[in-house]
């Protein structure tokens, strides 16, 4: 049915290399590299709204939070993605203990990540701001350019499909992940993580008080130091190697006023973690 | 049951307050893994391999998924093939991304494994998409006879970047390996149009040794230029917790399904 002659004809000059090879080919992987990078939403900016750091807190953290981001609707086109939080550890340690897989976890995380998304909406509806679904994604530009800003939840899809961690039984890809991976793939301007802290810190500032505050470091010096814990999932850092768009992210603490908007008008506040490697960043 | 605090509200768990990225809290998450479908065999019917030539690859496969009806449950991932490759070539051209290039490629094998199911309808298959396999597939499997699902994950727009290139690293080989861990399949099996792996490219390498056992650690340290399958596949089952092993066999020649579905030695095996 389909020879070689049947091929040529429907295929590009690159499609045809690749319809010869297989995906495995690490050459044809390095032959796609000089293709242009076009950014589908450049003046998008994702704004992940912690679980435990913010939504968990209830009304005293995410009454301000709602009110800058309604200060920011006329100012800065915002995704808004939530995170899980406590009930997420809640469910994650019964399901281990039940013995389920970590595609299991993914879908049973991916429901908190969702109703901290659909409380975030109601509390941002009046202002006309919808909830899409990762399938509803074809209509988000229209949401953005109308309103300003769309909310999501922040989990990507990959519920039974999730890989397994290196360690453990956690889904290695959850909410920062997912929001990194919205903003790379839409060119986005801005990636910021709102949670509980001022950034990056030498050790967790919640247990030692003998650490110190990072305010920008290399993604490469970052995973050098061989942190044992992070303020991101380890996932965002790998995928950070491989961006073609998002060069850096940057962490804020949505418990001080206005540093969500310090961050949106580019101001470094908090820490930015950003790739030092140039290579990649040329392309975009 | 809550702990209320001045700012936050938790809910008691072994979890409580603590990091998801501390590793000494992700390694303390260590514990064995309960099989939801033991049972289960997943097959991939690959899609430049056995798809793209049509019936004269196809029917005979498919014949003999019909045959094993009644001694194996069967579901079925299949692979895009060469409209994939045309997207993806159309779309990197125009400069777009690997989770935009993911989701394009992804319609390609959902067509193919539709097809698929059309011709097994009479013998009870039907198609399943991502979301119908994470409600539906074991009340499927009880009324139905088998499922047939597109073999690229739903990973869409949410497709990691490789590190070379675009294109999407998770193809229909990732995707078919998932479904079968999530559920702790009892096999693997991927029907392509080689008998398995070679130490070379047997095309061009006279000398190209066959291999009929390899672990996933070995293969991706011997660094093969040419793979039959995807580099990722290869990766996921170095952290295999169900489906530790996955077997590559040749579609195209009658009774290596049969064979590979009784446990037999044919093609590869690809171990954890």
């Amino acid at each position: 049915m389909s020879n070689e002659n049947d091929r040529q004809s429907v295929l590009s000059d690159l499609g045809t290399r690749l319809a010869g090879g297989v995906h495995a080919d690490a050459g044809i992987g390095r032959a796609s590299e000089p293709a242009s990078d076009f950014a589908i939403l450049p003046w998008a900016n994702v704004v992940k709204i912690g679980g435990q750091s913010i939504m968990d807190r209830g009304r005293s953290a995410v009454g301000p939070v709602v009110d800058e981001i309604v200060a920011n609707l006329n100012r800065h086109k915002m995704i808004l993605g939530t995170g899980a939080g406590t009930r997420a550890r809640h469910v994650y340690s019964l399901a281990i203990d039940l013995g389920l897989p970590v595609g299991v976890l993914t879908v049973l995380g991916t429901a908190v990540a969702w109703q901290n998304a659909q409380m975030l909406q109601y509390l941002l509806a009046k202002h006309g701001i919808a909830f899409l679904e990762p399938q509803e994604f074809g209509s988000l530009a229209h949401y953005l350019m109308e309103r300003g800003a769309v909310i999501c939840q922040g989990m990507p899809p990959y519920k039974l499909w999730e890989a397994n961690p290196d360690s453990g039984r956690i889904p290695p890809q959850r909410t920062d992940t997912g929001c990194f991976l919205i903003a790379e793939v839409f060119g986005a301007r801005k990636m910021i993580y709102v949670k509980d802290e001022d950034g990056l810190y030498t050790a967790d500032p919640k247990k030692d008080p003998g650490a110190r505050h990072i305010a920008r470091i290399s993604v490469q010096d970052l995973l050098a130091r061989d942190l044992n814990d992070l303020v991101v999932e380890r996932a965002v850092l790998e995928l950070m190697l491989n961006a073609h768009h998002i060069r850096e992210i940057q962490f804020v603490n949505g418990l001080k006023p206005g540093q969500l908007t310090a961050a949106l008008d580019g101001e470094p506040v908090g820490t930015v973690i950003f790739n030092a490697d140039l290579a990649r960043g040329a392309q975009a | 049951m809550n702990d209320i605090r001045a700012e936050a509200l938790h809910v008691v768990s072994t979890l409580m307050r603590e990091s998801l990225v501390d590793r000494k809290v992700i390694a303390r998450t260590e514990a064995p893994v309960r099989a939801i479908l033991p049972d289960l065999n997943v097959i991939q019917i690959g899609g430049l391999s056995i798809m793209d030539r049509g019936q004269s690859a196809l029917m005979p496969v498919l014949d003999e998924i019909v045959a094993n009806q009644h001694e194996h449950t069967q579901i079925i991932g299949v692979g895009p093939g060469v409209r994939a490759r045309h997207i993806l070539s159309v779309g990197m051209d125009l400069g777009l991304p690997t989770g935009a290039l993911a989701t394009l490629a992804a319609k390609s094998s959902a067509q193919n494994a539709y097809m698929v199911s059309c011709l097994l309808a009479s013998h009870g298959f039907v198609y399943l998409e991502a979301p119908f396999i994470v409600q539906l597939l074991p009340a499927m499997l009880a009324a139905a006879r088998g499922a047939v699902f597109n073999g690229i994950p739903p990973y869409d727009l949410w497709e990691h970047p490789p590190a070379f290139g675009k294109i999407p690293p998770h193809g229909s080989d990732a995707g078919t390996y998932l479904v079968g861990e999530v559920f702790g399949a009892r096999s693997i099996i991927l029907l392509k149009d080689v008998d398995g792996l070679y130490s070379g490219d047997p095309k061009t390498e006279p000398n190209a040794k066959f291999i009929s056992e390899i672990h996933a650690s070995e293969l991706i340290r011997m660094d093969l230029p040419t793979l039959p399958i995807e580099k990722s596949l290869v990766s996921l089952l170095t952290r295999a917790k169900s489906a530790k092993s996955v077997r590559i066999v040749n579609g195209l020649v009658p009774g290596n399904l049969t064979r590979a579905l009784a446990g037999e030695p044919v093609g590869t095996v690809i171990h954890l």
